[in-house]
């Protein structure tokens, strides 16, 4: 098992280091003009140059920020609203289908509603990334609400559970499966609209700067941009797993 | 104690309980038996409280049963659903004492002595999933038993488990129920077990479910899995019971 694991790390690793060889040559020989791809080694100078020297560090973290804040606004809104859709059958009846309405809807659509509402701030970039993370979270919350094993209902009557208590040591852990795998989509969501709403709103962050860098033809600032995302893209899902496992660990076990 | 009166029942239209009555004394073990679908887990959702007759009355110690209360513990046949698969069998247990709002000074303690009470001493760290069917039928009746009951409802509580296993938790739930005082309510369908267990066995008809006759069981206490099953007075119910199922299915 272990072994198994280590080889397929070992052949992931291998898969990468052959992805950017094979980056680096198509620039040494310049099957594409550096104007647009800039060789690995380029795209790294700019990375080290913008984290040392410029503030692409600061830009980062401003992203991370965003991402996080919205992120965790869209679970808090997502878990409660899908707690109280998901425990009622009622709820789910009224409310379904205009869910079902909305939910396709991509989160770019409303940014001209925001903007119109909240100007170019930081408040209006935050709001898309909640709305964008909130469906997912919101589904997969009503998801879990409503599979509940009834049995366990019952078994809270008889142990006399007050309703609070049915809550937050019935449902919610029972949900907990699907609450943490909508967290993880809105996770990505909240990290591409984060970018979105920097471009649209010029908001200091990663983003911009990959904008802006476009704009100015500096090929490598972009590609040192996109690598901090795709590292960001990876690190949050990698942490969110972790968690994922700490917390539904009662699942594996046997 | 629970008294079940000229009780009628209708559920989506269709009428599952006609004019069932039964008496359960306090400290009795009462059994019923009887064809699939005749409405023995019906009548034990009653005693619950987790239905309402249409017509007559459940009453506990005089009063009517409109909710389940927490001195009347469900041992539910599906033990996998009714346990927490999140919560450690400890915290299973743990569950009951919540509900109670119990003191959390010694709870631990309790909770460890109800464990090896039904034999799941030292098993407290591990998850229903890690248990096997026997041992999670036990983990479940370790919660009720937490619920200090005055009535065990249980419903086929040994239906999934192999006939060893069987017949040590038959054991264990008559010295459990002899050393708590408890009254008990036995839903199965093998009638070999409800003599064993019962001190009187209610024997069910379906379409609609009624209650067709009543046996009192005089077997001697304590009972034992090899004499007991001997006895020609076991072998004499058992013949009784047969009976009346046989004609009941012709
Ligand atoms: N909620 C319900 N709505 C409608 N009909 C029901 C409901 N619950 C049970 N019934 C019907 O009532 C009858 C009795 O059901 P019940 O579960 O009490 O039988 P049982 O004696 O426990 O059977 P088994 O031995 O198979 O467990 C069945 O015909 C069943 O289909
Ligand atoms: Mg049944």
């Amino acid at each position: 098992m272990k072994v198994e694991r280590l080889l397929w790390l070992g052949a992931s690793v291998l898969v990468f280091a052959g992805f950017i060889y094979l980056w680096q040559l198509i620039c040494d020989y310049r099957w594409v003009s550096p104007v647009f791809l800039p060789g690995p080694d380029r795209a790294w100078q700019a990375l080290m140059r913008g984290m040392t020297q410029g503030d692409l560090l600061v830009r980062w973290i401003a992203t991370i920020e965003r991402m996080i804040y919205g992120w965790l606004l869209a679970s808090l809104a997502g878990i409660c609203l899908g707690a109280v859709i998901g425990s009622s059958e009622r709820a789910r009846a009224y409310i379904g289908p205009t869910l079902e309405l909305m939910r396709p809807l991509p989160a770019s659509a409303v940014v001209p509603l925001a903007i119109a509402l909240l100007g170019l701030s930081e408040t209006m970039v935050l709001a898309v990334i909640a709305f964008g993370g909130l469906w997912p979270m919101l589904l997969a919350t009503v998801h879990g609400f409503s599979a509940v094993e009834p049995r366990l209902y019952e078994v809270s009557r008889a142990l006399g559970l007050s309703r609070t208590a049915v809550i937050f040591k019935i449902a919610l852990p029972s949900s907990m499966p699907d609450i943490l795998a909508g967290m993880r989509l809105s996770l990505t969501v909240a990290l591409i609209l984060a970018v979105i709403g920097e471009m649209l709103a010029s908001r200091d962050g990663l983003g911009s700067h990959i904008m802006l860098a476009a704009r100015a033809f500096r090929s490598p600032d972009l590609f040192a941009g996109v690598i901090l995302l795709g590292v960001t893209g990876l690190m949050s899902a990698m942490l969110l797993g972790w968690f994922e496992s700490w917390m539904l660990r009662w699942r594996e076990s046997r | 104690m629970l008294q079940i009166d000229k009780v009628n029942l209708t559920l989506g239209g269709h009428e599952i309980l006609r004019d069932v009555s039964a008496n359960i004394g306090s400290g009795e073990f009462v059994c019923v038996v009887g064809p699939s679908g005749c409405g023995k887990t019906t009548m034990l959702r009653l005693l619950a409280g987790l239905y309402q007759p249409s017509a007559g009355s459940v009453t506990y110690r005089g009063q009517r049963m409109l909710h389940p209360r927490q001195d009347i513990a469900i041992v539910f046949q599906d033990y996998g659903k009714a346990l927490l698969p999140w919560r450690t069998a400890h915290g299973n247990v743990a569950l009951a004492f919540e509900a109670m709002g119990a003191p959390r000074e010694g709870r631990d303690d309790k909770i460890e002595q109800l464990l090896v009470k039904v034999g799941l001493g030292g098993q407290g760290k591990k998850y229903p999933n890690q248990l096997s069917g026997g041992m999670q039928q036990r983990l479940q009746i370790a919660r009720c038993l937490a619920q200090s009951p005055a009535v065990l409802l249980m419903d086929e509580p040994f239906g999934a488990l192999d006939a060893m296993t069987r017949q040590g938790l038959q054991d264990e739930v008559l010295s459990i129920v002899r050393d708590t005082g408890a009254t008990a309510f036995f839903v199965t369908h093998d009638l070999e077990e409800a003599i064993y267990l019962g001190d009187r066995v209610i024997g069910m008809l379906p379409h609609p479910g009624r209650v067709a006759i009543t046996v009192d069981v005089n077997l001697p206490y304590p009972r034992n899995q090899l004499t007991t099953r001997e006895d020609p007075e076991f072998l004499r119910l058992r013949r009784q019971l047969f009976d009346f199922i046989k004609d009941a299915e012709s």
